[in-house]
Protein backbone atom coordinates (compact mmCIF):
# COMPACT_ATOMS: atom_id res chain seq x y z
CA UNK A 1 0.00 0.00 0.00
CA UNK A 2 2.80 2.42 0.93
CA UNK A 3 4.79 1.57 -2.17
CA UNK A 4 1.78 2.25 -4.39
CA UNK A 5 1.19 5.60 -2.65
CA UNK A 6 4.80 6.63 -3.06
CA UNK A 7 4.65 5.62 -6.71
CA UNK A 8 1.71 7.92 -7.21
CA UNK A 9 3.34 11.15 -6.13
CA UNK A 10 6.92 10.46 -7.18
CA UNK A 11 6.34 11.39 -10.86
CA UNK A 12 4.76 14.71 -9.89
CA UNK A 13 7.54 15.48 -7.42
CA UNK A 14 10.25 14.85 -9.99
CA UNK A 15 8.42 16.91 -12.61
CA UNK A 16 7.78 19.86 -10.32
CA UNK A 17 11.23 19.56 -8.75
CA UNK A 18 12.83 20.00 -12.14
CA UNK A 19 10.75 23.10 -12.80
CA UNK A 20 11.38 24.47 -9.30
CA UNK A 21 15.07 24.79 -10.11
CA UNK A 22 14.12 27.65 -12.42
CA UNK A 23 12.38 29.59 -9.66
CA UNK A 24 13.78 32.09 -7.15
CA UNK A 25 15.05 30.20 -4.15
CA UNK A 26 16.87 27.64 -6.31
CA UNK A 27 17.45 29.59 -9.50
CA UNK A 28 21.00 30.79 -8.66
CA UNK A 29 22.06 27.13 -8.82
CA UNK A 30 21.29 26.85 -12.51
CA UNK A 31 22.38 30.41 -13.26
CA UNK A 32 25.85 29.88 -11.87
CA UNK A 33 26.60 26.28 -12.73
CA UNK A 34 26.27 24.57 -16.08
CA UNK A 35 26.37 21.24 -14.26
CA UNK A 36 23.21 22.08 -12.32
CA UNK A 37 21.50 23.35 -15.46
CA UNK A 38 22.44 20.63 -17.96
CA UNK A 39 23.05 17.62 -15.77
CA UNK A 40 20.57 18.09 -12.94
CA UNK A 41 17.66 20.19 -14.16
CA UNK A 42 17.39 18.98 -17.74
CA UNK A 43 17.55 15.25 -16.91
CA UNK A 44 15.10 15.84 -14.02
CA UNK A 45 12.63 17.45 -16.38
CA UNK A 46 12.95 14.61 -18.89
CA UNK A 47 12.66 12.05 -16.11
CA UNK A 48 9.60 13.86 -14.80
CA UNK A 49 7.93 13.63 -18.20
CA UNK A 50 8.94 9.97 -18.46
CA UNK A 51 7.48 9.06 -15.05
CA UNK A 52 4.25 11.04 -15.47
CA UNK A 53 3.67 9.55 -18.92
CA UNK A 54 4.31 6.07 -17.54
CA UNK A 55 1.88 6.75 -14.72
CA UNK A 56 -0.94 8.22 -16.81
CA UNK A 57 -0.56 5.76 -19.66
CA UNK A 58 0.05 2.76 -17.43
CA UNK A 59 -2.84 0.78 -18.79
CA UNK A 60 -3.60 2.20 -22.20
CA UNK A 61 -2.07 5.11 -24.04
CA UNK A 62 -4.54 7.21 -26.04
CA UNK A 63 -5.29 5.47 -29.35
CA UNK A 64 -4.66 8.69 -31.24
CA UNK A 65 -1.03 8.74 -30.13
CA UNK A 66 -0.69 5.14 -31.14
CA UNK A 67 -1.62 5.93 -34.75
CA UNK A 68 1.08 8.54 -35.04
CA UNK A 69 3.78 6.75 -33.13
CA UNK A 70 3.93 3.27 -34.61
CA UNK A 71 7.06 1.47 -33.49
CA UNK A 72 7.95 4.57 -31.50
CA UNK A 73 9.41 6.29 -34.54
CA UNK A 74 7.88 9.75 -34.11
CA UNK A 75 8.55 9.83 -30.38
CA UNK A 76 12.23 9.08 -30.87
CA UNK A 77 12.57 11.80 -33.49
CA UNK A 78 10.79 14.31 -31.24
CA UNK A 79 12.99 13.33 -28.29
CA UNK A 80 16.20 13.72 -30.30
CA UNK A 81 15.17 17.09 -31.73
CA UNK A 82 14.13 18.54 -28.38
CA UNK A 83 17.19 17.28 -26.50
CA UNK A 84 19.44 18.38 -29.34
CA UNK A 85 17.97 21.88 -29.36
CA UNK A 86 18.64 22.36 -25.66
CA UNK A 87 22.23 21.26 -26.02
CA UNK A 88 23.01 24.17 -28.35
CA UNK A 89 25.04 26.72 -26.35
CA UNK A 90 22.97 29.71 -27.45
CA UNK A 91 19.77 27.97 -26.34
CA UNK A 92 21.23 27.36 -22.90
CA UNK A 93 22.23 31.03 -22.66
CA UNK A 94 18.77 32.12 -23.71
CA UNK A 95 17.13 29.90 -21.10
CA UNK A 96 19.28 31.48 -18.39
CA UNK A 97 18.58 35.04 -19.47
CA UNK A 98 14.98 34.97 -20.77
CA UNK A 99 12.17 33.59 -18.59
CA UNK A 100 9.97 32.87 -21.62
CA UNK A 101 12.65 30.63 -23.10
CA UNK A 102 13.11 28.95 -19.73
CA UNK A 103 9.41 28.17 -19.59
CA UNK A 104 9.56 26.76 -23.11
CA UNK A 105 12.53 24.64 -22.05
CA UNK A 106 10.66 23.19 -19.08
CA UNK A 107 7.56 22.33 -21.10
CA UNK A 108 9.40 20.87 -24.08
CA UNK A 109 11.67 18.74 -21.89
CA UNK A 110 8.63 17.36 -20.07
CA UNK A 111 7.17 16.49 -23.49
CA UNK A 112 10.51 15.00 -24.46
CA UNK A 113 10.40 12.61 -21.50
CA UNK A 114 6.80 11.67 -22.22
CA UNK A 115 7.56 11.03 -25.90
CA UNK A 116 10.57 8.92 -24.92
CA UNK A 117 8.45 6.80 -22.58
CA UNK A 118 5.74 6.29 -25.16
CA UNK A 119 8.26 5.26 -27.78
CA UNK A 120 10.30 2.99 -25.55
CA UNK A 121 7.11 1.14 -24.66
CA UNK A 122 6.37 0.21 -28.26
CA UNK A 123 9.62 0.28 -30.21
CA UNK A 124 11.09 -2.98 -31.47
CA UNK A 125 14.68 -3.66 -30.48
CA UNK A 126 16.09 -2.52 -33.81
CA UNK A 127 14.38 0.88 -33.65
CA UNK A 128 15.55 1.34 -30.07
CA UNK A 129 19.06 0.47 -31.16
CA UNK A 130 19.01 3.09 -33.91
CA UNK A 131 17.82 5.73 -31.50
CA UNK A 132 20.19 4.84 -28.68
CA UNK A 133 23.04 4.29 -31.12
CA UNK A 134 22.58 7.82 -32.43
CA UNK A 135 21.77 9.92 -29.38
CA UNK A 136 24.16 8.44 -26.84
CA UNK A 137 27.32 8.78 -28.95
CA UNK A 138 26.15 12.29 -29.88
CA UNK A 139 25.82 13.13 -26.17
CA UNK A 140 29.22 11.68 -25.35
CA UNK A 141 30.85 13.49 -28.28
CA UNK A 142 29.25 16.78 -27.23
CA UNK A 143 30.41 16.20 -23.66
CA UNK A 144 33.96 15.59 -24.82
CA UNK A 145 33.86 18.76 -26.89
CA UNK A 146 32.56 20.83 -23.96
CA UNK A 147 35.23 19.31 -21.71
CA UNK A 148 38.19 19.93 -23.99
CA UNK A 149 37.62 23.06 -26.07
CA UNK A 150 39.33 26.33 -25.10
CA UNK A 151 36.47 28.31 -26.51
CA UNK A 152 33.93 29.48 -23.95
CA UNK A 153 30.71 28.40 -25.65
CA UNK A 154 28.13 29.86 -23.31
CA UNK A 155 28.33 33.54 -22.44
CA UNK A 156 26.48 32.79 -19.22
CA UNK A 157 28.89 30.22 -17.80
CA UNK A 158 32.57 30.15 -16.94
CA UNK A 159 35.01 27.88 -18.71
CA UNK A 160 35.39 25.85 -15.52
CA UNK A 161 31.68 25.21 -15.45
CA UNK A 162 31.81 24.18 -19.08
CA UNK A 163 34.58 21.65 -18.45
CA UNK A 164 32.67 20.12 -15.55
CA UNK A 165 29.46 19.96 -17.57
CA UNK A 166 31.29 18.29 -20.43
CA UNK A 167 32.75 15.59 -18.24
CA UNK A 168 29.36 15.08 -16.64
CA UNK A 169 27.71 14.72 -20.04
CA UNK A 170 30.13 11.95 -20.96
CA UNK A 171 29.28 10.15 -17.71
CA UNK A 172 25.56 10.72 -18.26
CA UNK A 173 25.73 9.34 -21.80
CA UNK A 174 27.59 6.23 -20.69
CA UNK A 175 25.27 5.73 -17.72
CA UNK A 176 22.19 6.02 -19.92
CA UNK A 177 23.69 3.44 -22.25
CA UNK A 178 24.35 1.11 -19.34
CA UNK A 179 20.79 1.52 -18.05
CA UNK A 180 19.37 0.72 -21.47
CA UNK A 181 21.56 -2.37 -21.84
CA UNK A 182 20.52 -3.47 -18.37
CA UNK A 183 16.85 -3.11 -19.29
CA UNK A 184 17.44 -5.24 -22.41
CA UNK A 185 19.20 -7.88 -20.35
CA UNK A 186 16.38 -7.86 -17.85
CA UNK A 187 13.78 -8.27 -20.60
CA UNK A 188 15.87 -11.01 -22.19
CA UNK A 189 16.05 -12.98 -18.97
CA UNK A 190 12.31 -12.48 -18.43
CA UNK A 191 11.39 -13.87 -21.86
CA UNK A 192 13.85 -16.71 -21.39
CA UNK A 193 11.86 -17.81 -18.37
CA UNK B 1 6.46 -4.93 -23.84
CA UNK B 2 2.97 -3.82 -24.59
CA UNK B 3 2.59 -3.80 -28.35
CA UNK B 4 -0.80 -2.20 -28.81
CA UNK B 5 -1.65 -1.94 -32.48
CA UNK B 6 -4.59 -0.88 -34.64
CA UNK B 7 -6.59 -4.11 -35.03
CA UNK B 8 -7.55 -4.58 -38.69
CA UNK B 9 -4.75 -2.82 -40.56
CA UNK B 10 -1.91 -4.99 -39.33
CA UNK B 11 -3.35 -8.25 -40.42
CA UNK B 12 -3.66 -7.23 -44.04
CA UNK B 13 -0.81 -4.80 -44.73
CA UNK B 14 1.53 -3.74 -41.90
CA UNK B 15 2.93 -0.84 -43.89
CA UNK B 16 -0.47 0.79 -44.42
CA UNK B 17 -0.75 1.72 -40.79
CA UNK B 18 2.54 3.57 -40.94
CA UNK B 19 1.40 6.53 -43.03
CA UNK B 20 0.21 8.67 -40.11
CA UNK B 21 3.46 7.88 -38.32
CA UNK B 22 5.64 8.82 -41.28
CA UNK B 23 3.66 12.00 -41.77
CA UNK B 24 4.12 12.87 -38.10
CA UNK B 25 7.83 12.11 -38.33
CA UNK B 26 8.19 14.36 -41.34
CA UNK B 27 6.32 17.20 -39.67
CA UNK B 28 8.40 16.79 -36.51
CA UNK B 29 11.62 16.93 -38.54
CA UNK B 30 10.56 20.03 -40.46
CA UNK B 31 9.35 21.86 -37.36
CA UNK B 32 12.36 20.79 -35.29
CA UNK B 33 14.93 21.75 -37.90
CA UNK B 34 13.00 24.96 -38.50
CA UNK B 35 13.46 25.94 -34.86
CA UNK B 36 17.15 25.05 -34.92
CA UNK B 37 17.59 26.91 -38.21
CA UNK B 38 16.05 30.11 -36.92
CA UNK B 39 17.79 29.92 -33.54
CA UNK B 40 21.23 29.50 -35.06
CA UNK B 41 21.10 32.17 -37.79
CA UNK B 42 20.50 29.64 -40.53
CA UNK B 43 22.76 27.01 -39.02
CA UNK B 44 25.81 29.24 -38.81
CA UNK B 45 25.99 30.46 -35.22
CA UNK B 46 25.64 27.98 -32.36
CA UNK B 47 27.02 30.22 -29.66
CA UNK B 48 25.52 33.44 -28.38
CA UNK B 49 28.80 35.18 -29.18
CA UNK B 50 28.65 34.24 -32.86
CA UNK B 51 24.98 35.22 -33.00
CA UNK B 52 25.80 38.60 -31.51
CA UNK B 53 28.54 39.18 -34.07
CA UNK B 54 26.49 38.21 -37.10
CA UNK B 55 23.55 40.29 -35.86
CA UNK B 56 25.69 43.40 -35.54
CA UNK B 57 27.20 42.84 -38.97
CA UNK B 58 23.67 42.79 -40.41
CA UNK B 59 22.22 45.64 -38.40
CA UNK B 60 24.36 48.33 -36.76
CA UNK B 61 23.44 49.22 -33.19
CA UNK B 62 23.26 52.81 -32.04
CA UNK B 63 25.20 53.43 -28.84
CA UNK B 64 22.99 55.08 -26.20
CA UNK B 65 24.18 58.17 -24.46
CA UNK B 66 25.87 57.70 -21.10
CA UNK B 67 27.91 60.01 -18.95
CA UNK B 68 31.46 58.77 -18.61
CA UNK B 69 34.56 60.06 -16.91
CA UNK B 70 38.15 59.56 -17.96
CA UNK B 71 41.44 59.14 -16.10
CA UNK B 72 41.60 62.85 -15.34
CA UNK B 73 38.13 62.78 -13.78
CA UNK B 74 36.61 64.91 -16.53
CA UNK B 75 33.04 63.99 -17.38
CA UNK B 76 31.49 63.94 -20.82
CA UNK B 77 28.84 62.20 -22.83
CA UNK B 78 29.93 58.93 -24.43
CA UNK B 79 28.28 59.87 -27.71
CA UNK B 80 30.16 63.20 -27.75
CA UNK B 81 33.41 61.37 -27.13
CA UNK B 82 32.72 58.93 -29.96
CA UNK B 83 31.53 61.46 -32.53
CA UNK B 84 34.04 64.22 -31.75
CA UNK B 85 37.04 64.32 -34.04
CA UNK B 86 35.46 62.28 -36.80
CA UNK B 87 37.31 59.08 -35.86
CA UNK B 88 36.37 55.45 -36.01
CA UNK B 89 36.82 53.71 -32.66
CA UNK B 90 37.89 50.23 -31.62
CA UNK B 91 36.27 49.61 -28.23
CA UNK B 92 36.87 46.89 -25.68
CA UNK B 93 35.57 46.29 -22.18
CA UNK B 94 37.90 45.96 -19.24
CA UNK B 95 38.09 46.18 -15.50
CA UNK B 96 41.31 47.49 -14.08
CA UNK B 97 41.67 44.90 -11.31
CA UNK B 98 41.96 42.10 -13.87
CA UNK B 99 45.06 39.96 -13.53
CA UNK B 100 44.37 37.20 -15.96
CA UNK B 101 42.62 37.25 -19.34
CA UNK B 102 42.64 41.02 -19.65
CA UNK B 103 46.42 41.07 -19.82
CA UNK B 104 46.24 39.46 -23.24
CA UNK B 105 43.65 42.01 -24.34
CA UNK B 106 45.88 44.76 -22.95
CA UNK B 107 48.82 43.44 -24.96
CA UNK B 108 46.71 43.44 -28.11
CA UNK B 109 45.73 47.04 -27.51
CA UNK B 110 49.35 47.99 -26.90
CA UNK B 111 50.25 46.45 -30.24
CA UNK B 112 47.41 48.30 -31.93
CA UNK B 113 48.54 51.50 -30.31
CA UNK B 114 52.12 51.10 -31.57
CA UNK B 115 50.82 50.44 -35.05
CA UNK B 116 48.52 53.46 -35.00
CA UNK B 117 51.25 55.75 -33.72
CA UNK B 118 53.85 54.35 -36.13
CA UNK B 119 51.55 54.87 -39.10
CA UNK B 120 50.30 58.25 -37.87
CA UNK B 121 46.67 57.13 -37.82
CA UNK B 122 45.64 58.90 -34.62
CA UNK B 123 43.34 61.21 -36.53
CA UNK B 124 41.46 58.38 -38.16
CA UNK B 125 41.25 55.59 -35.58
CA UNK B 126 40.98 55.72 -31.81
CA UNK B 127 41.24 52.98 -29.19
CA UNK B 128 38.79 53.13 -26.33
CA UNK B 129 38.66 50.90 -23.27
CA UNK B 130 35.43 51.10 -21.27
CA UNK B 131 35.36 49.80 -17.74
CA UNK B 132 32.40 47.62 -16.85
CA UNK B 133 33.21 47.88 -13.15
CA UNK B 134 32.33 51.52 -12.48
CA UNK B 135 31.93 50.87 -8.77
CA UNK B 136 35.64 50.12 -8.41
CA UNK B 137 37.14 51.86 -11.41
CA UNK B 138 37.21 55.51 -10.36
CA UNK B 139 39.63 58.09 -11.90
CA UNK B 140 42.58 56.97 -9.79
CA UNK B 141 42.28 53.34 -10.94
CA UNK B 142 41.93 54.51 -14.53
CA UNK B 143 45.09 56.61 -14.17
CA UNK B 144 47.03 53.63 -12.77
CA UNK B 145 45.77 51.42 -15.56
CA UNK B 146 46.71 54.02 -18.19
CA UNK B 147 50.22 54.23 -16.76
CA UNK B 148 50.58 50.45 -16.53
CA UNK B 149 49.45 50.03 -20.13
CA UNK B 150 51.54 52.97 -21.33
CA UNK B 151 48.57 54.61 -23.03
CA UNK B 152 49.12 57.57 -25.33
CA UNK B 153 45.96 59.64 -24.81
CA UNK B 154 45.75 60.76 -28.45
CA UNK B 155 45.62 57.10 -29.55
CA UNK B 156 44.15 55.13 -26.63
CA UNK B 157 41.85 56.27 -23.86
CA UNK B 158 40.06 54.64 -20.97
CA UNK B 159 36.71 55.72 -19.51
CA UNK B 160 34.34 54.51 -16.84
CA UNK B 161 30.60 54.97 -16.38
CA UNK B 162 29.55 57.82 -14.13
CA UNK B 163 26.27 56.20 -13.06
CA UNK B 164 26.58 52.58 -11.89
CA UNK B 165 22.99 51.97 -12.93
CA UNK B 166 23.92 52.60 -16.59
CA UNK B 167 26.12 49.50 -16.52
CA UNK B 168 23.31 47.06 -17.33
CA UNK B 169 22.12 49.03 -20.37
CA UNK B 170 25.66 49.51 -21.66
CA UNK B 171 26.47 45.81 -21.41
CA UNK B 172 23.13 44.87 -22.99
CA UNK B 173 23.67 47.25 -25.91
CA UNK B 174 26.99 45.67 -26.69
CA UNK B 175 25.89 42.15 -25.79
CA UNK B 176 28.48 41.62 -23.10
CA UNK B 177 27.74 39.09 -20.36
CA UNK B 178 29.82 39.21 -17.20
CA UNK B 179 30.25 36.06 -15.13
CA UNK B 180 31.87 36.22 -11.68
CA UNK B 181 35.03 34.14 -11.42
CA UNK B 182 37.09 33.08 -8.40
CA UNK B 183 39.22 35.61 -6.51
CA UNK B 184 36.91 38.52 -7.31
CA UNK B 185 37.66 38.35 -11.01
CA UNK B 186 35.27 38.34 -13.94
CA UNK B 187 34.90 36.27 -17.07
CA UNK B 188 33.32 38.03 -20.02
CA UNK B 189 33.07 37.64 -23.77
CA UNK B 190 35.92 39.85 -24.93
CA UNK B 191 36.03 41.18 -28.48
CA UNK B 192 37.04 44.21 -30.53
CA UNK B 193 34.02 46.43 -31.22
CA UNK B 194 34.19 48.76 -34.23
CA UNK B 195 32.24 52.01 -33.72
CA UNK B 196 31.74 54.26 -36.73
CA UNK B 197 31.71 58.07 -36.86
CA UNK B 198 28.01 58.20 -36.02
CA UNK B 199 28.52 56.29 -32.77
CA UNK B 200 27.04 53.07 -34.15
CA UNK B 201 28.42 49.63 -33.39
CA UNK B 202 28.99 48.24 -36.87
CA UNK B 203 31.24 45.19 -36.46
CA UNK B 204 32.56 42.89 -33.78
CA UNK B 205 35.95 41.30 -34.46
CA UNK B 206 37.61 38.47 -32.56
CA UNK B 207 40.52 39.42 -30.32
CA UNK B 208 42.72 37.04 -32.30
CA UNK B 209 42.47 39.34 -35.33
CA UNK B 210 43.51 42.86 -34.29
CA UNK B 211 45.03 43.52 -37.70
CA UNK B 212 41.72 42.81 -39.38
CA UNK B 213 39.96 45.08 -36.90
CA UNK B 214 42.35 47.92 -37.69
CA UNK B 215 41.90 47.51 -41.44
CA UNK B 216 38.13 47.44 -41.00
CA UNK B 217 38.26 50.61 -38.94
CA UNK B 218 40.39 52.34 -41.56
CA UNK B 219 38.10 51.35 -44.38
CA UNK B 220 35.01 52.98 -42.80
Amino acid sequence: MRVAQRRRWLPAVVMVGGAALSLPPLRPLIEQSMVWHMLVQMPLLVLGGWLVAGHWWARQAPALLERFNRFGLTGFIVTTLIAGYWMIPSSIDRAVVMPATDMAKIITLWLCGAALRHSMQRAPLLVQLFFVGYTLPMTVWLGLYYATTDLRLCNAYSLESQFAAGKGLVVLGCAAGAVWLASLWQRQSQTAR
Amino acid sequence: MDKSSSPSLDRTDPAAGLLPTFAACLIALVVGFGFVYSATDRGRAFTTENLRRSEVARQPVSIPDFTVFDASGGKQSLRDLLTHGNRVWIVDFVYTRCQTVCSSLGTIYQQLQSEIVARGLQGRVGLLSISFDPANDRPASLRDYALRMRMHPEAWRIVSLDQTQDRRRLLDTFGIMVVPAPLGEFEHNAALHIIDREARLVRIVDTTEPGAALELALSR
